[in-house]
């Protein structure tokens, strides 16, 4: 059985619940534990990285940390999460003045960072651990006849040098994943193009304008529905979703799902469970369309 | 002729001072071939932002207008920029590099201030509230495992992260 | 050895320096010298009634060592050496000093100091003299042939040449045509005349002398005697030395009979393998048995033998008229020696595959500039058209993308320096014969720097070539239309645009051919960072290589249009046959010898030498010892410094040679300062005292300089030599870090001084007694500052304290 260290964030405890039980639930089912590590503290995305890039990184490293004294990998379920603590372990393993300067940062917190330990987002898990063909074998609900649209995020691919997800240009691992689940996923345009989830406080209209634009090109495509990696993303196409009617006047009725709710939902795990109500936009139709 | 010292000019003092920041390391090998703009999502719906034009008057020493205005801060952070940039600059790190000096300097949008306190207050961006953690046994979920607000603390002191939230109280 | 007899001969300059040198006391003082048999004093001695005198002495059989202090030794050595060896004394038992610029001028204000320096610079002069032994000069067998690799415009220009001073010069092109890069181009910039003209120079006899002259396909080139061309042919072992080298070709089976084949085409219209033509950028198929276009050199078909199915078919055999066909044939293995070589192996373009967003390979609409030069060329697959690959139709909007994996930190960082004038050309030769034709160019920088270039850019221009000043980010396609759209930032206009395209040309950035690593690897070659052959020096050897013998011409070195392309070639023939001329090679034997009686197989010189003079030579069962090539050693002395038995020594600078030069320039002071021993190289050490002194510059009168070829000659001990000697501290002056002109010396001299502070410190010595110091000639204020800020950091240490006293 393969355990890692979970890595929750803030955003999903907060505001997902449903991301968070069809995770692990789902991951469970597959048979990868996973464990939760006290004193863990928000990873230091973007929004923190703005204030100080320093700072951000020495938190995210703290973070390793605690991974690397219980020898466990960290696997992540945001795309910021991902990103923010996947860059600081590779800048941190290789560059040793950098690594310096942040260790001694950390030592007043009694920390250092070894460089031992990876940093995973679970679709990652998913394909090296547990692989295609296996999950295949486990789905006893296949989502056939659900067309899909893949959404990355941004922070899952790139930068690509330090992420080393999947390749940047042409990624295929979430595209795989869905599919092996049963379902199919639909091509669409700019599908690598950002939701605009992290200009949404800041700037609602450009969030709002970037958001619409991937609704209407993942409707044009004829995708039942989109499947994200990241609770950013979620919002910004979920919530999103009704602030884009108000002020576009546009009804796109497109429901937004975390893969790892597809991902229970073909394995078997009742709905009902997921706590799928707390999504704005209505899950229904698609849970119909795959019982 | 002997070779000089370089003067402290405008516009090397800006660009030297993004380039000794952590991550505004590159921004002299920009050569304003403009890749990064069209790949930019942001730019291409509106004129307000444009990581090629903000690093050029990076490079020529505006840094009032880069580090007051409200450019830097409309970066999506998409890293699509940096993905594609023939000569490796790292444009999104470069964003934040003149955030991070727009923020020392005291620029500093309400809702990243916000976001500031909220980490060294709560050591979370996002708070999680009791009404929510006390649903998590209903729902199946394990219980949720205290936050390092210590540690973070510490770490936050130790950067001097804490200051600059202190300054912004200050400025009017 | 017989006992030395020195002469010596003071020139006073002129009279311009009896002034501040006192001569009297000079030829008093090196009258009493031991071994000094004849003094002399003169206004001048490397010219007229001077150099007369000498002559007469030498003859006179007084004297078998010459000590001559001149002007300008640099110029008058070599005047007063030439009259020495036709006077029938060997002309290496010569010392020259410079008492002018390396002790008159920059002390010119403390004249009774500057004549104390004199006299020990006089000393060391007639000690290393009477330790000098002759040296010989060596005639090596010099081939009069030449082997040219590569046989594009490079390679068959320099051919040309060589064939024309009546060398043997064998052309090798692993390709079956000649021809190269340059024949698929179609037309040269900015000309636009042929380039195909190159792959297919044939005789028109009539003409060959006198209006040929700007034409190759006219040129005779294919008639001339003694040129052997060998096509499908590589190579794959060198052994020898530079005058005889002895190569080994592996020549492919070209499956045809050159001497039978009439070009009938019968057996293409029988061959049933079609496979795409990669020549015509696969915009047509091509037969198993194929020409790449009408008129190639050699002259003859070829079969692909990767898709052909020789007897299991033969249907060409069948058909043809001559028996031409030969299926059975096999690879051949031909040896060749061969004097020089020249290395013409050109560039090629770089696969933006790799560059994913533009998606070459992915969609065919999108082609590179080379591809694009088959359909403007005429004789190409289209037929002069310029088609969508995806479905011939004929493509009206064309966006061309430059600097496409050029000025890419992630691929190539250089420029590539043709591919603005490339795509140009054909956006002038698309318009005049299509002038609706719609051409935008997206670009960083155009760049037209060579003559008649920026005429060229005016042009496009006036015939309505469109521009946008932009790097794009993607290509895309419309999924209902087909047609590409390129996503780019017009920044003059700060306007987002996407560009509608039936066609995208990629400009790619050129790279080294393909098999540039293994043939360095063969021939011994460096490369440079991004994978070119490297020249000796960008400056004044750009056709030239570490290893003489071998050149490069072309774009082998880096990317280069025609007419730059001739000019490296023609320089290179000349290079090549410079060493060939009279048939042998003559060096002196200012090299390095092992006493191979100390030597103790350690391995270090041969890996050392940078020019591969060294090898190692078995001489009984499990013992090796290594041996000097006296052809190919440069006499820098980097092996001398090397090894840790002293088994190896340069015969014109040996260690007791250096020895007594420094016990000499120590012995009289003179001035109340600490003496200085300043160890300069003789490439650019020497040359920027040179340059002090001639700009009279001022340092004091206690630093003393000796020469030695290169720094890297120098041991460990050979430091702490100079202290006892009475050195008060040691400067080591060499090259630039990254100048050597021996290329690794300077940097070993660095370890070496490292190394030796160490152990002075263990002594009890202050380290900072002896320090390295780089320069190069015009840096003679540097030199100056050196040794005042030497002596004035001896002065604060003190009087150095030795042990046991010396």
């Amino acid at each position: 059985m393969t355990s890692y260290a979970l890595f929750l964030g803030c955003t999903i405890p907060a505001r997902q619940p449903s991301y968070e039980l069809s995770a692990r639930k789902a991951l469970a089912k597959l048979g990868i534990e996973l464990v939760d590590l006290a004193n863990m503290t928000c990873c230091a995305p973007p929004p923190v990285r703005s204030v100080d890039l320093e700072s951000s990184l020495a938190v995210a490293a703290y973070n390793i940390c605690l991974a690397e004294e219980a020898d466990l990998n960290l696997v992540t379920l945001c795309n910021g999460c991902f990103e923010s603590l996947a860059m600081a372990n590779a800048m941190l393993k290789a560059d040793r003045k950098l690594r310096a300067k942040i260790n001694r940062i950390l030592s007043r917190a009694g920390k250092e960072f070894v460089g031992s330990k990876e940093v995973k987002h679970y679709p990652r898990v998913l394909i090296n651990d547990i692989g295609l063909k296996r999950l295949k074998q486990n789905v006893s609900k296949p989502l056939s006849n659900l067309k899909v649209a893949a959404f990355y995020g941004c922070h899952a691919l790139r930068p690509s040098a330090l992420l080393k997800l999947d390749d940047p240009e042409r990624p295929h691992v979430l595209e795989n994943l869905i599919e092996a689940l049963g379902a199919k996923s639909v091509e669409y345009r700019n599908k690598l193009k950002c939701c605009g989830g992290l200009l949404r406080g800041y700037s609602d209209e450009l969030a709002l304008d970037l958001a619409r634009e991937k609704l209407a090109n993942t409707t044009k495509a004829g995708a039942d529905c989109i499947a994200t990696l990241c609770p950013f993303c979620f919002v910004a196409l979920d919530i999103g979703q009704i602030q884009v009617k108000s002020k576009f006047n546009e009804t796109y009725d497109m429901p937004v799902l975390h893969y790892s709710e597809l991902l229970a939902l073909a394995l078997g795990i009742d709905p009902k469970e997921l706590a799928l109500e707390t999504h704005k936009i209505k899950t229904d139709k698609i849970i119909n369309k795959i019982s | 002729m002997k070779p000089g010292k370089p003067e402290k000019t405008t516009s090397l003092a800006f660009s030297n001072l993004v380039v000794s920041r952590l991550g505004g390391e590159t921004i002299t090998l920009c050569y304003q071939c403009g890749t990064c703009a069209s790949s930019c999502p942001v730019a291409k719906i509106t004129e307000r932002f444009n990581p090629r034009e903000v690093i050029k008057l990076s490079l020529l020493g505006e840094k009032d207008e880069v580090i007051s205005g409200d450019a830097i801060w409309l970066c999506c952070s998409c890293y699509n920029c940096q993905e594609r940039c023939p000569q490796k600059v790292e444009i999104g790190d470069v964003i934040y590099a003149l955030r991070n000096i727009a923020f020392k300097e005291g620029y500093i949008p309400d809702v990243y201030s916000k976001f500031a306190s909220a980490i060294l207050n709560d050591g979370r961006i996002v708070q999680v509230s009791k009404f929510v953690e006390n649903k998590r046994p209903a729902l199946g979920l394990p219980p949720l495992q205290p936050t390092g607000i210590d540690a973070l603390r510490k770490i936050l002191s130790a950067t001097g992260f804490d200051k600059l939230q202190k300054k912004k109280e200050e400025t009017p | 050895m017989e006992e030395a007899k020195v002469g010596v001969f003071l020139s006073d300059c002129g009279n311009k320096i009896s002034e501040i040198l006192d001569f009297n006391a000079l030829a008093n003082y090196v009258k009493n010298v031991s071994g000094v048999v004849v003094v002399k004093r003169n206004s001048e001695f490397w010219r007229g009634e001077g150099l007369q005198t000498i002559v007469d002495t030498v003859k006179s059989g007084k004297i078998n060592r010459v000590v001559v202090a001149e002007c300008l030794p640099k110029l008058s050595e070599v005047k007063i050496v030439q009259a020495v060896e036709k006077a029938g004394l060997n002309p290496y038992l010569v010392e020259v000093i410079d008492l002018k610029d390396h002790c008159a001028w920059p002390h010119r204000k403390t004249p009774s100091e500057a004549t104390e320096k004199a006299k020990a610079m006089l000393l060391a002069a007639i000690e290393r003299a009477k330790l000098l032994e002759p040296i010989e000069k060596l005639e090596f067998p010099a081939v009069k042939s030449a082997l040219i690799i590569g046989g594009g415009i490079a390679g068959i220009q320099t051919a040309v040449d060589l064939a024309d001073l009546s060398f043997k010069v064998n052309l090798v092109e692993k390709a079956p045509f000649l021809g190269g890069l340059a024949a698929r181009a179609g037309r040269f910039f900015p000309t636009d005349d042929c380039a195909i003209c190159i792959q297919s120079p044939t005789s028109d006899v009539k003409t060959i002398t006198h209006t040929s002259r700007k034409c190759v396909y006219r040129s005779g080139f294919s008639e001339i005697p003694d040129l052997n061309i060998l096509t499908n042919s590589k190579v794959v072992a060198v052994e020898g030395v530079p005058g005889n080298y002895k190569v080994t070709i592996e020549k492919k089976p070209r499956y045809v009979n050159e001497l039978k084949c009439v070009r009938c085409d019968l057996c293409t219209a029988v061959c049933p393998v079609k496979v795409p033509d990669e020549y015509n950028a696969k915009l047509k198929t091509r037969k198993a048995i194929y020409m790449n276009v009408p008129n190639v050199h050699p002259p003859v078909y070829v079969i692909d033998e990767s898709v052909c199915r020789f007897h299991d078919c033969a249907k060409c055999v069948e058909v043809c008229p001559t028996d031409a066909i030969e299926l059975d044939q096999k690879s051949e293995r031909i040896t060749l020696n061969v004097g020089s070589i020249i290395v013409a192996t050109g560039f090629q373009e770089f696969d933006s595959n790799v560059i994913k967003e533009y998606h070459y390979g992915d969609y065919p609409d999108v082609i590179t500039n080379l591809e694009l030069a088959r359909m403007v060329d005429g004789f190409g697959p289209t037929g002069g058209v310029i088609v969508r690959p995806s479905n011939r139709k004929p493509a009206k909007k064309i966006v061309m993308i430059q600097c496409v994996g050029s000025r890419d930190r992630r691929y190539n960082a250089y420029c590539s320096s043709i591919c603005c004038m490339v795509s140009l050309k054909h956006a002038a030769l698309i318009k005049s014969a299509y002038p609706g034709a719609d051409i935008t160019i997206c670009y960083i920088d155009i760049r037209t720097t060579g003559r008649e270039h920026e005429d060229y850019y005016e042009r496009a221009r006036e015939m309505g070539v469109k521009f946008v000043k932009g790097r794009p980010t993607e290509i895309s396609r419309d999924p209902e239309t087909g047609k590409l759209i390129v996503d780019v930032e017009d920044a003059l206009l700060k306007r987002f645009l996407e560009l509608e395209a039936d066609l995208v040309v990629l400009a790619p950035a050129m790279v080294p051919a393909e098999g540039t690593k293994e043939l360095a690897e063969i021939l011994g070659l460096e490369l440079d960072k991004d994978g070119f052959f490297k020249e000796y020096n960008a400056k004044l050897r750009p056709t030239e290589t570490r290893l003489r013998g071998i050149y490069l011409c072309g774009g082998a070195t880096f990317p280069k249009d025609a007419p730059t392309t001739s000019l490296h070639a023609h320089s290179a023939a000349i290079k090549a046959a410079k060493l060939l001329t009279t048939g042998k090679i003559v060096k002196d034997q200012r090299t390095a010898v092992v006493n191979e009686e100390y030597c103790g197989d350690c391995e270090f010189c041969p890996v050392t030498c940078p020019y591969g003079a060294i090898s190692l030579v078995p001489t009984t069962e499990e013992h090796f010892v290594a041996r000097v090539s006296d052809l190919l050693c440069e006499g820098c002395g980097v092996c001398v410094g090397t090894c840790p038995l002293n088994a190896i020594e340069l015969r014109h600078s040996r260690p007791n040679q250096m020895l007594a030069q420094m016990k000499a320039l120590m012995s009289v002071n003179g001035t109340p300062k600490p003496l200085v021993l300043a160890i300069c190289c003789s490439e650019c050490g020497h040359t920027a005292v040179d340059s002090s002194g001639m700009a009279m510059m001022q340092y004091p009168a206690n630093v003393r300089v000796m020469k030695v070829p290169c720094t890297g000659i120098l041991q460990v001990h050979q430091f702490l030599e100079a202290f006892r000697a009475g050195a008060q501290g040691v400067m080591v002056v060499g090259c630039k870090s990254d100048g050597c002109h021996y290329e690794v010396g300077v940097e070993k001299a660095e370890k070496k001084v490292q190394l030796a502070r160490v152990l002075l410190k263990e002594y009890g010595i202050e380290p900072e007694r002896l320090a390295m110091f780089n320069m190069v000639f015009i840096e003679g204020d540097k030199f100056a500052e050196a040794a005042q800020m030497m002596t004035e950091r001896l002065e604060k240490l003190g009087p150095l304290q030795l042990m046991g006293g010396s």
